[in-house]
């Protein structure tokens, strides 16, 4: 279409410029274009508003009212100011940001080690490489499923285990106390989410050119000396990237929590999410639910800017290699 | 003071034999340029004398030291990488200092030598840019820069200019001599080009298949390679291989017939040689001359005017392919015959084995 006009103007152009006629038809064409463009957006656009737009608003209207089974009435911000005097929710708080932070420090300082190893030249380094994948392929459900039998205390292994090596007296039930409820679910949690790290950060360590190892190694650096000047700096992109994309995706983590402990016992494990979860669906306290959602998108949101602006820097930084 | 002796060095990857026994002395403050085609074993022999590879047998020397199981920096070697092995996250100051902070050099030290690094180079504007931001001829500066840091006892290059464009290659050549005269130490350098080779080195060694096919200066290995690789592979373009019949042996040397109607005779050591032995005269470009009555017929296929001279490329005998240098604005087109003739002197005969048989006379102008 552009070719059509472009060719037009040109042959024009050589004698007299455009024609009414021809800048009539020229005025259509772009305005079919535009409607063309609209045409071709239009069922992705539509879907966003659907299933995103929509369902938004519709939350952010939900947390002013104090919606529920019965009715719904508008309370104004009745519902934040409930959830900012409340005790119980700064301390769910505080605890998704442990949650977060202890989960994943550890897939970032695992993960950074699994995949230094398996980036070793080991013998049988492929089958390794292999082994790591399963936590991410099995669904998260069942394998959580499986991590629950683990932390049985009658029939699991571990317990087993901790009793027959004298660690333990007796069985031990993982998630029946506060403490090892909260810090199995973490366990659980870091194993879901460390065979991608593991696996992005091997990808970026491989992409690291062999020369600079070599043009070190010559120079007299050590193994550790090279591990910190060439390889950390050159796969920070990764490790950036890996750090905020499972900030993202530990504090949205939901079911790994809910069937392990379902948040609790006494909620040890409640995190934002599994509150907002408890409070609008399963308390059917949907204005106050909706309160929470609000907060938890209003959370991710900054975490997402703060993932662009940290592309947006490594882009720059990386930008004149 | 660096010298440095290769002795019996063998390598093999596997079942792979690399190198086969190369034996190598080479003195100190001595440019040798290492060159073979693609391969030959040019690279892991410098990576051998590195330190990046452990030879299967053998010993390295260097000042009479044996460091063949030595880490790289009790060596005392540097090496520059074909792809400059730049830390792209690193400024150049950095990438320069970078041995010196593995040292633990005190910072005035490495502020003091960088700094110099950068002015033998003329760096120093640089110093605050990332590689990136660098143009070719300016990265393979700052790999050099990081190399003559170390004050070390052998520069070792690997292919340094591969992935420079023809005009700064050349360039480059001529900066690196005068960087060889100016620091005054022993460097390797191993290339597969043999321009490269011919321009900057006081000694070649020419490898192929892992072996040392001959080891000389430049001259010495143009006017008298030891065997047909060699010949073939030193001057440009390559020498011209015809292939002859010895119709007499006499004290005059070869008698050779080139052609149906021509005999040559040619000066060369006739030992070994029988009449109606097979034998290959070679015959370098440069030195055919136009001759309406040479014993030479050459088909021109294409004519390449360069200039200074022209280039013609074809056949002679039908089949043989021939390149000849011929003057500026000899007449010649493209889809003729040309005779050409050579003076004797500047012949060479291989034997069967390709083996050069010596020369008798000097090599005579064209």
């Amino acid at each position: 279409m552009t070719h059509a006009s472009g060719d037009t103007l040109a042959y024009q152009g050589e004698s007299r410029g455009p024609s009414q006629k021809q800048q009539a038809r020229l005025n259509g064409l772009m305005r079919s274009q535009a409607t063309f463009a609209w045409a071709l957006i239009a069922p992705a656009a539509l879907y966003l508003m659907l299933v995103v737009a929509w369902p938004l608003v519709e939350t952010i209207r939900l947390s002013f009212t104090n919606a529920n089974i019965g009715g719904e009435a508008y309370i104004g911000t009745a519902n934040y100011e409930k959830l900012l005097s409340s005790r119980k929710f700064s301390q769910t708080i505080s605890r998704t940001f442990y949650w977060m932070f202890l989960s994943v420090s550890l897939k970032i300082i695992l993960g950074l080690i699994g995949a230094t190893l398996l980036n070793a030249a080991i013998p049988g380094r492929a089958l390794f490489r292999m082994l790591v994948m399963p936590p991410w392929i099995v669904p998260v459900a069942i394998g959580c499923f499986g991590w629950l039998w683990l932390y049985n205390g009658h029939f699991g292994i571990i317990s087993g285990v901790l009793q027959y090596i004298g660690i333990l007296d007796g069985p031990f039930e993982f998630l029946a106390y506060k403490n090892s409820a909260f810090y199995a679910a973490v366990v659980t949690d870091v194993w879901v989410g460390l065979p991608m790290v593991t696996i992005f950060m091997l990808a970026a360590m491989q992409g690291v050119p062999r020369d600079l190892y070599e043009a070190a190694y010559v120079d007299g650096a050590s193994r550790w000396y090279r591990f910190r000047r060439i390889t950390i700096p050159q796969i920070l992109p990764v490790i950036i990237t890996m750090s905020i994309l499972s900030i993202i995706w530990t504090f949205n983590s939901f079911e790994i929590i809910w069937i392990l402990t379902e948040g609790g016992p006494r909620s040890a494990t409640t995190t934002l999410i599994i509150d907002t979860y408890k409070m609008a669906i399963a308390n059917f306290k949907f204005g106050q639910g909706a309160a929470r959602a609000v907060i938890v998108v209003t959370l991710l949101s900054v975490f997402s800017l703060v993932y662009l602006f940290a592309l947006h820097q490594i882009k720059k930084r990386f930008e004149a290699v | 003071m660096a010298t440095l002796q290769l002795q019996n060095i063998t390598k093999s990857f596997g079942p792979t034999p690399i190198l086969k026994d190369v034996n190598l002395s080479i003195e100190d403050k001595e440019f040798v340029v290492f060159v073979g085609p693609s391969g030959c074993g040019k690279t892991t022999l410098l990576r051998i004398v590195a330190g990046l590879e452990i030879a299967t047998e053998g010993s390295i020397i260097i000042d009479g030291k044996d460091v063949s199981r030595d880490h790289p920096i009790d060596r005392g070697i540097s090496m520059v990488f074909q792809s400059y092995a730049l830390y792209p996250h690193l400024s150049v100051f950095e990438n320069i200092a970078f041995p010196l902070r593995v040292a633990k050099r005190p910072e005035e030290e490495i502020k003091d030598r960088v700094h110099k690094a950068a002015a033998i180079l003329q760096l120093e504007e640089r110093l605050q840019h990332k590689p990136g931001q660098l143009s070719g001829g300016q990265r393979q500066r700052v790999a050099i820069g990081r190399s003559i840091v170390r004050n070390p006892k052998v520069f070792l290059f690997d292919e340094p200019l591969s992935n420079l464009d023809a005009a700064l290659r050349g360039d480059m050549r001529v900066e690196l001599s005068k960087l060889h005269k100016s620091l005054d130490t022993t460097m390797i350098y191993v290339t597969h080009d043999q321009v490269e080779a011919m321009t900057m080195a006081d000694r070649i060694v020419v490898l192929n298949g892992g072996v040392v096919e001959q080891c000389g200066t430049p001259m010495e290995l143009y006017l008298h390679p030891r065997n047909k690789f060699v010949a073939g592979f030193i001057g440009h373009p390559r020498m011209n291989f015809v292939p002859a019949m010895v119709s007499r042996v006499d004290d005059d040397g070869l008698h050779l017939r080139i052609n149906e109607h021509n005999t040559m005779c040619l000066p060369v050591a006739s030992e070994g040689i029988r009449s109606g032995d097979h034998v290959e005269l070679g015959i370098r470009p440069e030195h055919m001359q136009l001759d309406e009555e040479g014993p030479i017929a050459m088909h021109v296929e294409v004519l390449e005017r360069l200039g200074a001279h022209s280039m013609a490329y074809g056949k002679i005998n039908g089949s043989d392919p021939f390149c000849a240098s011929l003057p500026a604005m000899a007449e010649v087109r493209e889809g003729t015959t040309v005779r050409l003739s050579i003076k004797p002197e500047n012949a060479y005969v291989f034997d069967e084995n390709g083996i050069a048989l010596q020369r008798l006379g000097a090599l005579q102008p064209a």
